[in-house]
């Protein structure tokens, strides 16, 4: 059986980002990409419940950057068997989640998985609706915020973060979607040679897809945040600062 | 002479004993044979007469403790000479001819035969006392022995040693029978002359009875334990010498490609191993010289070299018959050594250069941590993660590549782009010169005296990345092998004459293992560059230096690569008083950083570099300086010195850093602790 991982490469904010002469999108000649790292827990979870299970992972990403081709090379030589692109028109846009979610359905429908994996948030999907985007046009149950996952009997019982370091298993029907925080354990380290060996070796699916209308937000303008102040240090015996904090709130009509 | 009886029974029993000894032997034959690759025997011819050299003046033995040395010297001339006696010994057996109150030639192999019984027995003695009584041998607890090791060393030890008393000592008082029997003293064996008088009154029945029990004694028992001996460490006898013949020539420096076979690159099993690794357990005779300079075993870590090479023995003898035919044998990490072990090998090589018999038990950790890699073994995080930073940025630090140089912009002139103009030196900087805050000052000085000294120089801007040495050896040559050609590419943009380092690590990998791929330029390191600059007068010291200062050898510029004397030529230049550390020069100690250890957590034990800072110490309190030559060592001793409490009485400092202080580079002297100089 298979289990299906979507994965979104993001900008490297290692690297300094800058923004465009237009000023409203970033300087995409400048941005180097990385696979989100949510996903890459994703892809993590799903290869090691499939080592249990004998399952199939399929890598699934939109080419939103020109490179995914070296995350789902990453991914196959981590253990995936199939690696899907989809391409399409998507130059110099931004795809909200919603459009995203349209586009990966069909292909997920057609790969007929019983579970779909991906990261619980990306820095373009801060709320982190991809996976409950993606069950609700399914119709699969769904779990986020997972800190792992066993299939048994059928089902997948799950851990999801709560709050307050609580946590809560559930048990989810197949097929179901899991928007993942954090695999069992940190993701593999997968050696140069072998990455390279898959390249020359393995090869990518490619599907054109075509984004859907009106869901492409229009930006107006992008910003680098200015500062707006500096943190004080207060210095000086434990009975100074105290003063300083009182006489601080005091001025801000705190106390 | 023997009666015929007594000879036949030789003739039998030597056939029986040669069979058997062929027998073992051929299997221990097929059993190395088993190994990945093949000797090339050319090196038979070419090695053969100045290996024999060293190993008849004991050259690799004496390396080490010299009165140990000067025991197995009188037991090792013995044995080369008592091949001739127990030649001749037969002949008197069979034929009764003898050499007894003979002159000339004769008289003097009486004496030499007499005078060696006589150091042979001393120093067998000797070093059974020292074995059995002294107890020096131990492994610390975390160190994986096979069950059959612990007894077996002891065992073995007993049975050689006892073998060389018996069979040297029949001998000698064998001789003083003879003696005895002639009714006077030979004067060309006067040791034996001494025991004969023991034999004062003997009848002449009991004289020949003893005559013959002797010459069966130290003859016989070579056919008793010749079986044995292919599995005794005594087959170190001819497998050190092979191996010492037929070592691969290349540098110290230089790793083989990872062994690679059914599909596992690296080895996870003996039979994974190159040939020359499996003989490594037949020529090791025990005796942890490996173990006691191991930076990882004198912190308490599970490695111990020795340990390796005798567990490997061990596993082969116990199963020589099965793994000689072709069986699968079980995984390195069961048998050999742990994981643990093999994770906290810091590659110093220093049990490579101190082995008496030429092994390379570093080697095997390579491979096992290349397969491991391979296989995808979950890896230390810290190292995780530094091998995703160098193979997305090019280097271990998690920075993008465009901020490599950004130390240079706080520089008062601009280095030259050698990827844009041809410069005299290409300085190839590296990680640790390049982004650790702590060590950017240092290498602003290096690029000021470089400066000052007028040098035709130039860097490589963003396009240098980790030269990949540490990278090797942690046993990711797939990355490594990137590394190379991302650099590759970057050099060929530049034009330049030669490459000047600051770090050793990068040095030994552009000098040794760079040219694999095809890249042949002079390397220098920057310590070889000042020393020049000094000596011909054109960095002038403007204030000598007065304090005593002692210099650390960097395992990959002293050990590797032999350059001890440039760094010591500079300090001397400055003024400064050298007082060395006892272990110095190619015998250096390593700081605990190198084979990626750097990158990975020590879990919190007692480091090499604490233990290198209290040697330091030691020299006397009047000690001002721990010069180092380093980058990684600047990173590994400035925090050694704070977590032992010496901070504040020694200061580590780059031989960089002295050299602008004396030569008087302005801003350098206000941040370098003060020095004592001349002029004040």
């Amino acid at each position: 059986m298979t289990i299906v991982v979507v994965m979104e490469q993001v900008p490297d904010v290692v690297e300094e980002l800058a923004i465009a002469p237009s000023g409203t999108d970033l300087d995409r000649d400048a941005v180097s990409y990385v696979l989100n790292e949510y996903d890459d827990h994703a892809l993590e979870e799903a290869l090691l419940l499939a080592e249990a299970s004998g399952d199939e992972v399929v890598a699934v990403g939109i080419d939103t950057t020109g490179e995914l081709d070296q995350t789902l090379y990453t991914a196959l030589a981590k253990g995936a068997r199939r690696a899907i692109k989809l391409t399409g028109d998507f130059e110099g846009t931004w795809l909200s989640t919603r459009a995203a979610a349209r586009l990966l359905v069909p292909v997920i429908q057609e790969l007929g998985p019983r579970l779909v994996l991906t990261g619980v948030q990306a820095p373009d999907d801060l709320d982190g609706q991809l996976a409950p985007t993606l069950a609700a046009l399914l119709g699969w149950p769904h779990a986020s915020v997972v800190i792992g996952s066993e299939l048994v009997d059928g089902v997948v019982q799950v851990r999801k973060e709560l709050w307050g370091g609580i946590t809560m298993t559930l048990e989810l029907e197949l097929p179901a979607v899991l928007g993942v925080q954090a695999a069992r354990q940190a993701p593999r380290y997968v050696p140069i040679s072998r990455v390279r060996q898959v390249m020359r070796e393995a090869s990518i699916e490619t599907r054109e897809v075509e984004a859907p209308d009106g869901l492409v937000p229009a930006v107006t303008t992008l910003r680098v945040p200015e500062q707006a102040g500096r943190a004080e240090i207060l210095t000086g015996s434990p009975a100074e600062i105290a003063d300083r904090i009182i006489e601080l709130l005091r001025a801000r009509g705190l106390l | 002479m023997l009666t015929t009886p007594e000879r036949i029974a030789f003739v039998l029993l030597a056939l029986a004993s040669l069979l058997l000894t062929a027998h073992g032997v051929s299997r221990i034959v097929r059993a190395i044979a088993r190994g990945q690759g093949r000797p090339n025997w050319r090196l038979f011819f070419h090695r053969v007469i100045p290996v024999s050299l060293d190993i008849l003046l004991q050259r690799p033995i004496f390396r080490t403790r010299p009165l140990v040395s000067l025991l197995h010297a009188g037991v090792f001339f013995a044995f080369v000479f008592y091949g001739l006696v127990n030649i001749l010994d037969l002949l008197e057996g069979f034929t009764g001819f003898s050499t007894l109150h003979r002159s000339g030639v004769a008289a003097l192999y009486n004496l030499i035969a007499d005078l060696l019984s006589v150091a042979a027995l001393a120093g067998m003695l000797g070093l059974l006392i020292r074995r059995f009584g002294l107890r020096p041998f131990r492994f610390n607890q975390r160190v994986l022995l096979l069950p059959s090791v612990r007894f077996g060393i002891s065992r073995d030890s007993a049975i050689v040693g006892g073998f060389i008393l018996l069979h040297v000592g029949s001998r000698w008082i064998g001789q003083a029978v003879r003696v005895a029997e002639s009714g006077q003293p030979d004067w060309s064996q006067p040791t034996a002359s001494l025991v004969a008088t023991l034999f004062h009154g003997w009848s002449e029945a009991a004289l020949t009875t003893a005559s013959h029990v002797t010459w069966w004694l130290a003859l016989g028992l070579i056919l008793a334990f010749l079986p044995y001996f292919p599995y005794s460490k005594h087959i170190h006898l001819f497998m050190a010498p092979l191996n010492l013949i037929l070592r691969e020539a290349r540098p110290l420096g230089q790793l083989e490609p990872p062994p690679s076979s059914d599909g596992t690159i690296g080895a996870e099993r003996l039979e994974q191993l190159r040939w020359y690794q499996l003989l490594d357990a037949y020529a090791c005779i025990m005796c942890n010289r490996c173990q006691d300079v191991c930076p990882a075993h004198g912190t308490g870590r599970a490695l111990s070299p020795a340990a390796l090479e005798i567990n490997k023995r061990y596993y082969l003898n116990r199963n020589l018959a099965t793994f000689a035919g072709g069986a699968t044998s079980p995984p390195l990490l069961e048998i050999a050594t742990s994981k643990e072990a093999v994770w906290s090998c810091t590659t110093c090589a220093a049990c490579v250069r101190i082995c008496p018999v030429g092994n390379r038990p570093m080697l095997d950790l390579i491979d096992i941590r290349r397969a491991l890699v391979n296989r995808g073994d979950p890896l230390d995080p810290n190292l995780q993660s530094a091998l995703e930073s160098l193979a997305r940025y090019g280097n271990s630090f998690g920075k993008p590549a465009r901020q490599r140089a950004r130390w240079a912009k706080e520089l008062p002139f601009s280095i030259k782009d050698a990827r844009k103009e041809p410069v005299e030196y290409l300085w190839f900087v590296g990680d640790f010169a390049s982004f650790d805050p702590r060590m950017q000052e240092n290498t602003k000085t290096v690029a000021q005296l470089f400066q000052a000294a007028g040098l035709d120089f130039g860097i490589l801007y963003e396009d240098e990345r980790n030269a990949g040495n540490d990278v090797r050896r942690v046993g990711e040559e797939g990355l490594f092998e990137m590394l190379v050609e991302q650099n590759l590419a970057a050099l060929k943009k530049a034009q330049f004459r030669a490459i000047v380092t600051t770090d050793p690590h990068t040095y030994n990998a552009l000098k040794n293992e760079y040219p694999a791929y095809g890249f042949q330029v002079p390397v220098y390191h920057y310590t070889e560059v000042l020393a020049e600059l000094l000596e011909r007068g054109i960095l002038r010291v403007q204030q000598p230096l007065r304090a005593a200062v002692t210099y650390h050898d960097p395992c990959y510029l002293g050990r590797y690569n032999r350059i001890t004397a440039a760094p010591r030529r500079i300090i001397r230049a400055l003024g400064l008083e050298l007082r060395e550390m006892p272990r110095h020069g190619e015998n250096t100690y390593c700081c605990g950083a190198g084979g990626g250890q750097i990158w990975m957590d020590s879990g919190g034990q007692e480091r090499p570099s604490e233990q290198r800072i209290r040697e330091a110490v030691a020299l006397g309190d009047d000690l001002r300086y721990f010069v180092v030559s380093c980058p990684k060592d600047m990173a590994m001793y400035s925090d050694a010195v704070k977590t032992t409490g010496y901070e504040g009485r020694l200061t580590v400092i780059d031989v960089a850093r002295l050299v602008a202080v004396a030569i008087g580079i302005d801003g350098v002297e206000r941040e370098a602790a003060p020095v004592e100089s001349e002029a004040r």
